[in-house]
């Protein structure tokens, strides 16, 4: 075993050698540079296995031999089109959530910490049994690129309608039109206080924030000037509160917008522009090669683990020529060698969670047993109360292992409320959620003889590495 | 749940109460009486009061000095009182030894403007019509509304009253205008830079300074030498990989049997990426939570700062070995209805005094031991705005609570006048952030490279711990 072992981590060593040969200097640069620079886990990963963990939250039992009947690039192209008809568990389950039959100002006779609770859940189901595993992947992402803090002022009941028509809507979609869908989002305009942006003393809060995490990225090239004049641009995009009108709806409103002249990112925006004041600033910003640079580069990361300068100049080419088209930028990735030879990423604790109860093949509600676990590993869906989202970095996430492991516990023995396992039907736990040749096999098998099943089922998805995707 | 019941990073909700009267703080200028300082002036008296210590970035003004103000007693009780701070440094063997930071960050921009209050800066007053903070002697203001004088020139946020006996205990230290060079105005970026240790934000090391101080000295071997309390790993620790992140201590236990234990030590023994390596750490944690005492009762607030603060005292007395703690406090992003002394920034104030004050009655003569800062990533624009809130500004306010501090607001007061302030009309920096941080490293944690730590700072000690 020890030989075993050491010679997975040589051939790791050489791959690793072999990439920085071959041209991947930029990837050992930045693993050199981090100033605790550790070797990633080096099992033996199947393409599958690997595509199965990149484009979604990995495979549920039958996955991997599912894809390897199919071809991973009909498998990519199945994903990309997003067109799987959902399991009729996921859809009874969704249905029995108040937040998608009822419009927001109804919802708010509901109680502020329920519909959390019930966002969470539906975030959680979709991630675990939809069949459109990379529409949800991408979902995930997005949702925490255009974060927002549910318990803020009233956007708990707006975020329904905001994940679906910003996020889900575009998630697949073209970028340029997502920023425009979260523009016009109340919970957004809400969250990041233009809803308070009016002229004279403009709220400068929405403006940077679209600016630096939206689209162009902090080193995109804006100004301070730029945001104080992006921000005018934006005076009076507010939410509907009038009597007799669409209650909770986005609204211009005229009589607080700043019709003078702005200059933003060297376009001259004349004076007496209105609306359409807002609707050039979008336009310019999503445009902008730095926003189509800044997109490419958090996709590189969360689809490769780390920003690589040539998929990126690709990635922004396709973009500005496309129209920000995601489908068209992330297709040439997905079906790449680099995608399956990457180091692996950190699972956060979301995609641990979600992959443990893909895995195992559990029977969930998704409800309050499992977000509770969630919570105790510091992600709980909706909750991170900065607009950059949560952070994407392992060593982010390193206070989280206890967590996972009694998370793995209480999965594999049953204490979990609304979710049921039934081990007998895996074929070979071990097999189904390691895989066939992972290098911390051999640890539990020895181990799991001594232990009850359930807890050897626990070991496997607590292992070093489960934690890695 | 716990998370839901952390205040909002911005909070919007409109509250009617914190809103005062345009009137209340409108005052006219003869009920003062103390003179108010200008710049120039308050600049010469420093000189008078301080001139037998160099500071060369910071001028101090203390509560003592005022008090007494014979600049001839305060000289000798200055020189005494450092000298002994000198000898108890040289007699010990390692000025580490046992000792903890705690850091505390307050997300989103704290308002130092209200929280010290250059209450004798008529410009604060007239920047501020429905936000500032009465004066001391404000007879028009109720007395719970007004600032509570700290030195004739700045005075404590009502909200802050609970930090003053530690204040006049000689525990406490406020650094006002102090911040990075960062003028970027966002968030993200300051406190990036903050916690990177950095001038500003961009290029550079990317580890934190914590990190970077745990990575270059000796340490002692403790699975909890240094502690996140909280959901997720501050960008201070990161790099760090010995760092743990801990949602709380009474929920650090692991289910399973023995044997579930036995196999996790042997599946974390010798893995070195980072999660593996975080997983080795968590088991000797646990090993080391497990041998301590029972928890610790004392009365703290119940709310996640304090709670907080009432597991790093736990980790504290039970010795093992905790010398960095991380802990955070959101919700500062007042860009709409802050109040006064009223309203959500004071109830944002008034959780940190009880959280600390609580944490040093809790520590009691232990606290000689323990340096406790409270930073923020920058101020908040001078002038409010029209939504009875305030801006992203630039320079704010630092504190320093325990061992070693040496109590009074230092500071190099910039002036708020139109002329005095930096970019939009913000208060400006006049001290650099990173030189408290290194000398905290070195008079309190030992550190023989607190200068590499922050690279390319020119070092200069604010003096301000002994």
């Amino acid at each position: 075993m020890t030989m075993e072992r050491r010679d997975v981590l040589k051939l790791g060593a050489a791959a690793t050698v072999a990439a920085a040969l071959a041209g991947c200097s930029k990837i050992a640069s930045e693993v050199a540079e981090t100033p605790d620079a550790l070797p990633l886990p080096t099992g033996d990963v199947t393409p599958e296995l690997r595509v199965l963990h990149r484009l979604g939250f990995g495979p549920r039992p039958g996955d991997i031999a599912r894809v390897a009947s199919m071809g991973l690039a009909a498998y990519v192209e199945d994903q990309l089109a997003a067109s799987q008809t959902e399991e009729p568990r996921l859809n009874l389950l969704l249905s029995n959530l108040e937040i998608f039959s009822i419009d927001s100002e109804d919802m708010m006779d509901i109680h502020r910490e329920q519909v959390i609770a019930q966002l969470q859940r539906a975030n959680l189901l979709y991630a675990v049994y939809s069949r459109n595993q990379l529409q949800e992947r991408m979902t995930d992402f997005w949702l925490n690129h255009f974060n927002i803090y549910a318990p803020k002022s009233d956007d708990a009941w707006r975020l329904a309608g905001d994940t679906r028509k910003v996020i889900r809507n575009h998630a697949l979609g073209k970028f340029p039109d997502m920023v425009k869908a979260s523009a016009h989002s109340p919970a957004m305009l809400d969250y990041l206080d233009n809803t308070v942006n009016k002229s004279g003393v403009a709220n400068e809060n929405y403006a940077r924030e679209l600016m630096e995490l939206h689209t162009l990225g902090v080193h995109g090239g804006y100004t301070q000037q730029d945001v104080m004049e992006v921000a005018r641009c934006l005076t009076g995009w507010t939410i509907e509160k009038r009597f007799l009108h669409r209650r909770g709806t986005f609204r211009f409103d005229e009589t607080v917008h700043d019709d003078g002249q702005k200059g933003v990112l060297g376009h001259i925006i004349p004076a007496k522009g209105g609306e359409a004041d807002g609707d050039r600033v979008l336009e310019i910003v999503s445009n902008h090669p730095s926003t189509a640079k800044h997109i490419s580069a958090k996709l590189c990361r969360e689809f490769l683990g780390h920003e690589d300068a040539g998929w990126i100049d690709k990635m922004s080419t396709t973009y500005l020529s496309t129209g920000g088209d995601i489908k068209e930028m992330i297709r040439p990735l997905l079906l790449s060698k680099e995608i399956l030879a990457s180091p692996p990423i950190a699972k956060r604790p979301l995609d641990f969670v979600a992959s443990c109860l893909r895995a195992t093949n559990a029977d969930s509600n998704c409800g309050p047993g499992v977000i509770d676990h969630l919570t105790k590993m510091g992600q709980s869906p909706y909750l991170w109360p900065m607009p950059d989202g949560y952070p994407d970095k392992a060593e982010a996430w390193t206070g989280s292992m206890l967590g996972r492991w009694n998370f793995a516990l209480a999965l594999a023995g049953g204490q979990i409320g609304g979710t049921s396992l039934d081990a007998s039907r895996m074929h070979d736990p071990l097999e189904d959620v390691l895989g066939r040749h992972r290098s911390n096999k051999d640890i539990v098998e020895q181990h799991s003889k001594r232990l009850p099943n359930d807890q050897a089922l626990a070991l496997c998805l607590s292992s070093p590495e489960f934690q890695w995707r | 749940m716990i998370k839901l019941l952390r205040s909002a990073y911005r909070r919007p909700n409109f509250s009617g109460d914190s809103v005062r009267s345009f009137a209340t703080y409108h005052l006219p200028f003869t009920i003062y009486h103390l003179p108010i300082f200008k710049k120039t002036e308050m600049s010469n008296r420093n000189k008078e009061w301080w001139s037998c210590e160099d500071y060369s970035r910071t001028q101090r003004i203390t509560r003592r000095g005022v008090l007494v103000g014979s600049s001839l007693a305060l000289l000798g009780l200055g020189l005494r009182k450092s000298a002994l701070g000198q000898v108890a440094v040289r007699t010990d063997k390692d000025p580490a030894d046992g000792n903890t930071l705690v850091v505390i960050f307050l997300r989103g921009g704290v308002d130092g403007l209200n929280a010290i209050v250059p209450h004798a800066e008529d410009a604060y007053y007239r920047a501020r019509p429905t936000l500032s903070i009465a004066r001391p002697n404000d007879k028009r203001a109720k007395s719970e509304d007004r600032a509570i004088d700290l030195n004739g020139f700045f005075g404590l946020h009502p909200s802050l009253a609970p930090l003053m006996p530690l204040y006049e205990g000689g525990q406490m230290a406020f650094i006002h205008a102090i911040g990075s060079m960062d003028g970027s105005h966002s968030h993200f970026e300051a406190m990036n830079c903050m916690e990177r240790g950095l001038a500003t934000s961009g290029s550079g090391d990317p580890s934190g300074w914590l990190a970077r101080h745990l990575m270059t000295s000796p340490g002692n071997g403790s699975a909890m030498r240094a502690v996140a309390i909280g959901g997720t790993m501050p960008d201070s620790l990161r790099g760090a990989s010995t760092a743990l992140a801990l949602d709380s201590l009474d929920d650090f236990r692991l289910s399973g049997d023995a044997g579930f234990r036995v196999a996790l030590d042997a599946l974390y023994a010798d893995g070195k990426d980072p999660l593996t390596s975080a997983g080795k750490q968590t088991l000797k944690a646990l090993d080391a939570l497990h041998a301590m005492p029972g928890e610790n009762k004392k009365d703290y607030p119940d709310e996640e700062l304090a709670q907080g603060l009432r597991q790093v005292s736990q980790l504290i007395k039970s010795g093992v070995g905790v010398e960095v703690a991380c802990l955070e406090k959101t919700g500062w992003d007042t860009h709409v209805a802050q109040g006064a002394s009223t309203g959500i920034l004071a109830s944002q104030l008034s959780t940190v005094a009880k959280a600390l004050a609580a944490f040093a009655r809790d520590m009691g003569p232990r606290m000689d031991k323990v340096t406790v800062i409270a930073q923020t990533e920058f101020g908040r624009r001078v002038q409010e705005n029209d939504g009875f809130g305030t801006d992203h500004g630039h320079g704010s306010v630092m504190l320093l609570m325990g061992g070693g501090v040496k109590a009074g607001v230092h500071t190099q007061w910039p002036g708020l006048a139109e002329n005095q302030l930096s970019g939009p009309g913000d208060l400006q920096v006049t001290t650099d952030y990173r030189n408290v941080f290194a000398e905290v490293l070195e008079k309190r944690l030992g550190s023989k490279n607190a200068t590499s730590v922050f690279p390319g700072l020119q070092y200069a000690a604010p003096g301000i711990t002994a």
